[in-house]
């Protein structure tokens, strides 16, 4: 017992080297060294969040049911972000960096948690830069309940981790993920909650909705969080949405496990 | 020991839906300290078979077991990242298997003799250098069993010196399969081989036999 302790805990130890030496990678391959280098890592997605962002602002008016329109599309766009990079890298990332398989010790589990976990750390970046200068220029005032908000995003990126290993793992072994996923991913603004509150839909469509969405959730706490009670009802349920996210886990967790198996290396 | 119980391996057509059978029923042991050689004509399955012992892929049906630490398939592809350069290829392996990197770069500096191409991307060497890389790597991380893939033809005289010398005086106590269709650098290094021929394997214990019936398919 004792013995298989001392085991699990190496073999954490080693993961968290492997998972270590696969983000250094990353952050190197990906953005060099040269000029702002991995400072892109949370400026690319900046530079969309403030164009988008700034352009809506424009286009719609200031107040929207009674919300003030920046502070609501900061909180529909950024959330969308975290999910679509998180997610689009995920397809076929294993095989492309089968390479670095070849070292026994990096399991396709670590290429996964180094490349989308880097993905996320980066998004949660740039989500708390863009709202320090939101708070800052006056654009948005401070959250009602931050932690609650801080939540909503944490829930938000494990959402998207799972969906991301669900998918990293599926599209090894079906090529038809790669051709499907686009227009889900595209379909996705509608049904997660970018655009409406739940408070908004009728209470049939409201329960089947929180039911089955798990973003919706997300979208609830960091919009609850960000505007308070005054302003809009959130409808979120933190056991239930942990519940559906444990779940999705263990199947990403069962399906990236056996990714081996499908991988024919070079 | 490493014992290879039964191994087939299959791989999925990319064209047609059917299976490739690459290998059927291999079944060998490899004892501490053993040099064995795999040889086969292209496309034998050499390069499957390293790659199964490596654990970089999984047998289709069989089991292998090892007691000793293995190293990756030392060749030409795979082990080092291509778009990475030199150096930050040193840098992955020395985090990933937790050894100090500047004693890792000062030793793979001395073998491979890259010089100031260290710090350009890998994808920009020579078979040759990368063959040197690899090995140097390899040798870096000091495992019990190196698994060598073809890449010891690709280098030239001094490199095959070095790797001989690394393999026989300096780990002379090590295991080493070795695939290669080149018989001096079989007899070289080896004492026992696997001929592999159609997805079979065949066990010898004379060398000269092995190369006689490996010239014969």
């Amino acid at each position: 017992m004792a013995g298989s302790l001392r085991l699990l805990r190496r073999d954490f130890a080693v993961q968290r080297q492997v998972v270590g030496a696969i983000m250094m990678r990353e952050l190197v391959t990906r953005w060099g060294r040269r000029n702002l280098g991995f400072a892109w890592l949370f400026c690319e997605p900046l530079v969309f969040a403030f164009s988008v962002i700034a352009v809506w602002s424009y286009v719609r008016a200031p107040f929207d049911r009674g919300l003030p329109m920046t502070a609501f599309v900061w909180s529909g766009y950024m959330p969308l972000l975290i999910f679509r990079h998180v997610t689009s890298g995920a397809l076929e990332s294993i095989s492309n960096s089968a390479a670095l398989l070849y070292h026994r010790r990096v399991t396709p589990l670590d290429l996964f948690l180094g490349r989308q976990g880097l993905e996320a750390l980066g998004n949660l970046a740039s989500v708390a830069v863009s709202f320090v200068v939101f708070i800052a220029i006056g654009a948005m005032n401070w959250p009602e309940n931050y932690s609650l908000m801080l939540f909503g995003f944490l829930y938000t990126t494990w959402w998207s981790l799972c969906v991301a290993l669900i998918i990293a793992s599926l599209s090894e072994r079906f090529e038809a993920v790669l051709h499907i996923w686009p227009p889900v991913s595209y379909l996705y603004i509608f049904f997660s909650g970018f655009f409406i509150l739940a408070d908004w839909l009728p209470p049939d469509l409201r329960r089947i909705a929180l039911a089955v969405d798990p973003p919706l959730h997300c979208y609830e706490m960091v919009r609850g969080g960000l505007f308070g009670d005054q302003l809009m009802h959130p409808h979120y349920d933190v056991a239930y949405l942990t519940f559906l996210l444990t779940v999705l886990t263990l199947i990403g967790l069962a399906l990236v496990k056996d990714v081996r198996k499908h991988l024919e290396l070079e | 020991m490493i014992r290879v119980a039964q191994v087939s391996k299959d791989y999925h057509s990319e064209t047609g839906g059917g299976v490739h059978r690459v290998l059927t029923g291999v079944d060998f042991d490899v004892m501490p300290g053993e040099k064995l050689a795999v040889l086969g004509r292209n496309g034998a399955g050499k390069s499957t078979l390293i790659r199964l012992i490596s654990g970089v892929e999984l047998p289709t049906e069989g089991t292998i077991a090892s007691s000793m630490s293995v190293s990756w398939p030392v060749g030409l592809m795979g082990g080092v990242g291509p778009s990475m350069t030199g150096n930050d290829n040193i840098r992955f392996v020395s985090r990933i298997y937790g050894k100090p990197f500047q004693a890792m770069r000062d030793y793979v500096d001395d073998f491979a003799q890259l010089g100031k191409f260290l710090s350009e991307p890998v994808r920009t060497y020579s078979a040759g250098m990368r063959a040197r890389l690899n090995f140097a790597l390899s040798f870096a991380v000091d495992f019990d069993c190196y698994l060598i893939d073809e890449v010891i033809g690709v280098g030239d005289h001094r490199f095959q010196q070095r790797s001989y010398e690394e393999l026989f005086v300096k780990r002379a106590d090590r295991t080493l399969i070795l695939a290669s269709h080149v018989p001096h650098i079989v007899r070289d290094y080896c004492s026992r081989a696997i001929v592999l021929n159609r997805g079979r394997a065949k066990t010898f214990d004379d060398l000269e036999l092995a190369i006689a019936i490996y010239n014969d398919l």
